[in-house]
């Protein structure tokens, strides 16, 4: 595995291209996801999710890849869902992400040039406001904790389970968007 | 339709996952003979009494040190902040790639054998302790200097001596040997109490 | 199927439709995957966000970004961009995308909003949505490129916590935030 700049420029050209193809890079596409008209949202992060899920099983179970080695984020239960909850509020208002929000002004829209402005001051904010938070921002720590580990299920049984929620969530919506259409 | 197509793709691969087995190198290993006999040769595969001790001082990060004996055992006398993983249960245990883990049994051959079985998952930093919670107990709690020891021993004994003293131990020796050697203090019975229970129980 | 609204007409005739998003997905999917197994990692885009803040502060005043508990570990990726892996990542998603939308006749300067918003109210909105992200994304490591993808996929708990906290509170200010899009 390597650390390569490179490879971090390769990748993320794919990435900002697989998003901006989805059509992520449009602040209209993505909110119609709330407003159970358009969830392109849905579909193309959880195809995603189960396609990397997939892929990093396979990859680990025939040996190619040393999963143990794959940096997982740790889990701090309460800064998490709470960090999660602003952050949907502010999704909905501004219609981008971090990451949509680069494609979207990269594509010369204003609204991807403003949300990537405000996220960047409310970094700061959070930065300057730090001390106040690190207590909180500290709490509930699990450290590396996956769905295995906490259900007591083999990693592969989970995997699959996530496949059932995944094409159950794409069956529902398609029914929601021919409803809304 | 393309998206059918991916459904059935994700059903299918995912049912084979749900009996697959495990996708961690861990669980199955694989033992590369050739470099691990030449780790054990060139003598990497093992670490001091005294070297570890230096990293548990040093708040050396992410240092795990495992005792592999059965609970009893642990429970009896450990090597401070050793965690207990008996060997049955090694395969499961999860670790980082880099961390640094030292193994240790009361004299070497658990430890050794989990050494192998750690670097056959694919870890890296591992090392077994050279003699064991008995080198533990000997070079780190009550470490002896010689009466005849030359300057450069005597230095290295005052190392080892602060050390000591940092782990509770009694060191033995120092300004002149046999002040506070023999069967010397509470501590001093200790220690020959701890070593003898441990050699009593044989490898 | 085009929701530019107001919008002036792109460059190069009219754009390509956008694709089937199960195929962009799973795209998506193979190159989230191609990084966890070329560099052992994988997806980001705050912690770029989080560079370029404490760049903003470094070069106002360096002691402060020093000084500052959350932004002082950003300093080595604040003061060499070029060799922080998430900047260059999110530098290559900004030259993807718009490689992308170029090749697909989807580059436009306009600003997107609802029907009913003018576009000075929709900055201002967007700056505050961006905000608060900004600061949900601090509290949890990450946004949807790092923890939604990236945690997801590696079945971490936290981060489906995340997706389900934030996918639920957006669902429920939506319809405050009707008039925005709608």
């Amino acid at each position: 595995m390597t650390d390569s700049v490179v490879l971090a420029f390769g990748i993320g050209l794919a990435f900002g291209w697989a998003l901006e193809r989805a059509g992520l890079g449009s602040a209209r596409k993505l909110v119609g996801q709330f407003y159970l008209t358009d969830f392109t949202v849905f579909k193309v992060m959880f195809s995603a999710i189960v396609t990397a899920m997939l892929g990093v099983f396979w990859l680990g179970r025939l040996g190619v890849v040393d999963v143990a080695a794959i940096y997982v984020p740790e889990t701090y239960v309460l800064p998490q869902l709470a960090g999660g909850a602003l952050f949907g509020v502010g999704f909905v208002v501004a219609g981008l992400c971090p990451g949509t929000s680069c494609v979207a002004a990269a594509t010369g829209r204003g609204d991807g040039l403003a949300t990537v402005i405000g996220l960047l001051g409310g970094v700061l904010a959070a930065g300057a406001a730090f001390p106040a938070m690190a207590a909180f921002y500290e709490s509930s720590a699990r450290g590396t904790w996956q769905w295995p580990q906490a259900l007591g299920l083999p990693y592969g049984v989970v995997v699959f389970l996530v496949v059932l929620m995944a094409l159950g969530g794409f069956r529902l919506v398609e029914r929601l968007e021919r409803r809304a259409s | 339709m393309t998206s059918r197509w991916l459904a059935w793709a994700a059903l299918l691969i995912g049912g084979l996952s749900a009996v697959a087995g495990s996708p961690y190198l861990a669980a199955r290993g694989q033992v590369d003979v050739e470099a691990l006999a030449a780790t054990a040769a060139r003598g990497e595969d093992r670490v001091g009494a005294v070297e570890l001790a230096t990293w548990i001082h040093d708040r050396e990060p992410g240092l795990r040190v495992i005792d592999v004996r059965s609970r009893e055992a642990y429970d009896a006398d450990r090597i401070p902040g050793a965690e207990h993983v008996p060997l049955g249960a090694i395969g499961r245990t999860r670790f980082t790639h880099d961390q640094p883990i030292v193994v240790y049994a009361d004299d070497g051959t658990e430890a050794a054998e989990a050494w192998v079985l750690l670097r056959a998952a694919g870890l890296r930093r591992v090392f077994f302790l050279r003699g064991g919670l008995a080198a533990w107990l000997d070079e780190v709690l009550e470490p002896t200097l010689a009466a005849d020891a030359d300057a450069e021993a005597r230095a290295a004994f005052a190392r080892v001596a602060g050390l000591s003293r940092y782990f509770g131990g009694r060191p033995r020796g120092g300004a002149s040997a046999g002040t506070d050697a023999g069967t010397g203090g509470p501590s001093g019975a200790d220690t020959a109490d701890r070593l003898a229970h441990l050699k009593r129980r044989g490898c | 199927m085009s929701h530019r609204g107001l919008a002036a007409p792109p460059r190069g005739g009219a754009p390509r439709p956008y694709a089937d998003p199960y195929v962009a997905g799973v795209g998506l999917g193979l190159v989230l995957t191609a990084a966890f197994a070329l560099a052992g990692r994988g997806l980001g885009a705050s912690g770029a966000f989080a560079a370029g803040a404490t760049a903003l502060v470094h070069a106002v005043s360096p002691d402060q970004a020093a000084a500052s508990p959350y932004l002082s570990r950003y300093l080595d990726a604040a003061v060499a961009p070029w060799r922080d892996w998430l900047v260059v990542e999110i530098a290559g998603a900004i030259a993807g995308g718009w490689l992308s939308a170029r090749l697909a006749g989807r580059l436009a300067l306009v600003v997107e909003r609802g029907p009913r918003l003018a576009p000075g109210p929709r900055l201002a909105f967007a700056g505050l949505g961006g905000a608060a992200m900004g600061v949900g994304a601090v509290l949890a490591r990450g946004c949807t490129s790092g923890q939604a993808l990236t945690g997801g996929a590696l079945l971490s708990v936290g981060s489906w916590l995340f997706i389900t906290g934030a996918f639920a509170s957006a669902y429920l200010v939506a319809p405050l935030a009707r008039r925005l899009w709608r």
